[in-house]
């Protein structure tokens, strides 16, 4: 594959250059950080609060911690997302500035093209989802530190298979669009649109049932749902070392979106990670196929 | 001198708009082939399907012996293209944009490094190579499209529009640049230009018009076929160039008459020695070229 390395490293280059579109991916975590600071911290703390029994408190130090799971479970679940759908609009503003047409007239293959921006919009979606992640990890030890080794390690794995997620739906939608106007337009709709669809600006059992039957359907939910579960885990388990009924954390974790039913059906971890992977592989394989679609 | 550019019968349509219509024409190899028409004509369309970049409907072209529907990869490393609205990364600096093109055409390491000093002494932007791109003024900007396009040593070179908008300092620059690499290396370039002074220096010329060829030659060739010559002729007063009894308009010192040709001026001049103590005959321009077979004005990215 002639160039694809040096490929790569301009795509990378051109994001974290252009300010346009490095700033407009960060728009959805900034929106997320803005409202958890102007409400949505206190609607979290007041809820989770609020989901004990009468007579029953939970200790304030675990209140924060939860608090600060639910919002860093939330920012890299918008993040992984929309990230990788922004920082793949080079591959439209290719188009747009004639970049592509130059890139045509040489010898490269229009595979190696698009492996170059699938793999560039990856490397470029996790330098800043890690740093998201390793902010993260340094809140939450500020506020409140219930994470095991191998939460981290899955919460790692899960902020990895999310991005792939972003950036395989991104590649695909991106391939469709041609002008300034249209990356406005997708731009804008992702950004405002994925966090409430993920559940990450509000829980989804907080939604109408049928919605709710709706979202079920979106892998994004099943990723939100791994975030929380990995993010909140310790805390749970705290709760239950200091006595709390299952019952109580069991509806704490539907709650919050910990589980997740499909059609009334509770969908396990391994499940998730199921949905995930073949979501994945699925939105790969459409990419590659309208790939080779478009170029006949 | 072998043709190194062969094109039969190609068309190309989009939806009902038949942009290229059944045309061939052939281009020899170091020569400089100018390619004429107004916005639309079906010059951009033909240069992209050379290039590869749009799928013909029929027709052949062969580049350098090869077919492009079977050799289009080994074509594109004979091609070398600058675009009329540069196509560089504005926020990248000119090392870094020219090192990922040459990239793309498996030039890297020593090889690139070698090639973009051999450039930068050519196109003399030695001290651009740090700058940014969309920070560079037009003529600089120009410069570095043209390296770009030969950073693969091709063995064609096409411009489309290269000197449009440019000052007239860096389009002698540009000309001069490509006079050397035609003397030394033997280029063929493929020019599309607005400016009739340039075409006029082409060794062949290719008037395109609603996407067919309206007239091809050579310069000396289309103005004897299209146009007449006129002659100046200074010192005389309206009723002297009247009995001539030839079309004339009168200039700011002399009169210019329009004759046929060459001959039909040389019999004028001995039928009236008298009228003719201080002339000169100069031939049609491409403007007048163009005027004639295409019924249009070709001005500067504009026509009329």
């Amino acid at each position: 594959m002639i160039g694809l390395g040096l490929l790569i490293k301009r795509n990378i280059k051109m994001f974290f250059k252009d300010k346009g579109l490095f700033f407009t991916s960060l728009i959805t975590p900034l929106i997320l950080l803005v409202l958890y600071i102007s409400f949505l911290g206190k609607v979290y703390r007041d809820s989770f609060a609020m989901s004990f029994p009468e007579g029953m408190e939970i200790p304030g130090k675990l209140l924060d911690a939860a608090v600060g799971g639910q919002l860093v479970s939330s920012l890299l679940a918008v993040c992984c997302v929309t990230v990788a759908c922004c920082s793949n609009m080079l591959m439209v503003q290719d188009k747009v500035t004639g970049a592509r047409k130059d890139f045509v007239v040489t010898p490269v293959k229009g595979s190696t093209l698009a492996l170059g921006y699938y793999v560039s919009t990856l490397i470029s979606t996790l330098i800043i989802c890690l740093i998201t992640t390793g902010a993260g990890f340094l809140y939450l030890g500020e506020v409140g530190w219930y994470l095991s080794g191998s939460d981290v390690v899955f919460l790692l794995l899960d902020v990895f298979l999310l991005v792939m997620f972003g950036v395989a739906l991104s590649s695909i939608i991106n391939l469709m669009l041609s002008t300034q106007g249209q990356i406005s337009a997708v731009g804008s709709m992702v950004s405002s649109m994925y966090g409430f669809l993920c559940g990450a600006y509000m829980p989804i059992s907080q939604f109408s049932e049928g919605l709710q039957k709706v979202i079920s359907l979106l892998p994004g939910t099943y990723a939100t749902s791994l975030l929380r579960n990995h993010a909140l885990r310790g805390i749970f388990e705290e709760l239950e070392a200091d006595g709390y009924p299952s019952a109580v954390i069991e509806s704490l974790r539907d709650g919050i979106d910990c589980n997740v039913y499909f059609f009334g059906e509770k969908v396990g971890l391994p499940t998730m990670y199921g949905i995930l992977g073949v979501s994945v592989a699925v939105l790969v394989g459409v990419y590659v196929v309208l790939h080779l679609v478009k170029r006949k | 001198m072998r043709n190194i550019i062969e094109i039969e019968h190609l068309s190309k349509s989009f939806g009902d708009v038949k942009a290229v219509q059944d045309i061939s024409f052939s281009v020899r190899e170091g020569e400089l082939f100018a390619f004429l028409g107004v916005n639309g004509a079906g010059k951009s369309t033909t240069i992209s399907i050379i290039c590869g970049g749009l799928m013909k409907d029929s027709g052949t072209v062969i580049i350098d012996g090869h077919t492009l529907d079977d050799n289009s990869e080994q074509i594109k490393r004979e091609l070398g293209v600058v675009f009329q609205d540069s196509v560089l990364d504005k926020s990248l600096s000119v090392k870094d944009n020219l090192e990922s093109r040459a990239a793309l055409y498996g030039i890297k390491g020593e090889a690139f490094k070698e090639r973009l000093k051999e450039l930068s002494v050519l196109l003399d932007f030695k001290d651009l190579l740090k700058r940014t791109v969309g920070k560079l003024s037009g003529g600089q900007r120009r410069r570095i499209d043209i390296a770009r396009a030969l950073l693969h040593r091709p063995k064609i070179l096409i411009l489309d529009e290269p000197t449009t908008g440019l000052d007239p300092q860096t389009r002698r620059l540009l000309w001069s640049v490509i006079s050397e690499l035609r003397e030394k290396e033997n280029m063929t370039v493929f020019l599309t230009t607005h400016y009739m002074e340039e075409a006029a220096e082409a060794d062949y010329v290719v008037i395109l018009d609603a996407g067919k060829i309206v007239a091809e030659a050579t310069p000396l060739e289309l103005k004897n076929t299209h146009t007449g010559d006129f002659i100046t002729i200074y010192g005389i007063n309206e009723t002297q160039v009247e009995l001539l009894q030839k079309p004339y308009e009168a200039i700011r010192d002399a009169y210019r008459v329009s004759v046929s040709n060459t001959a039909e001026a040389t019999e004028l001049i001995i039928a009236h020695p008298e009228i003719f103590a201080d002339y000169e005959i100069t031939k049609g321009k491409m403007d007048d070229v163009f005027l004639a077979v295409t019924g249009k004005k070709l001005t500067g990215g504009t026509e009329k």
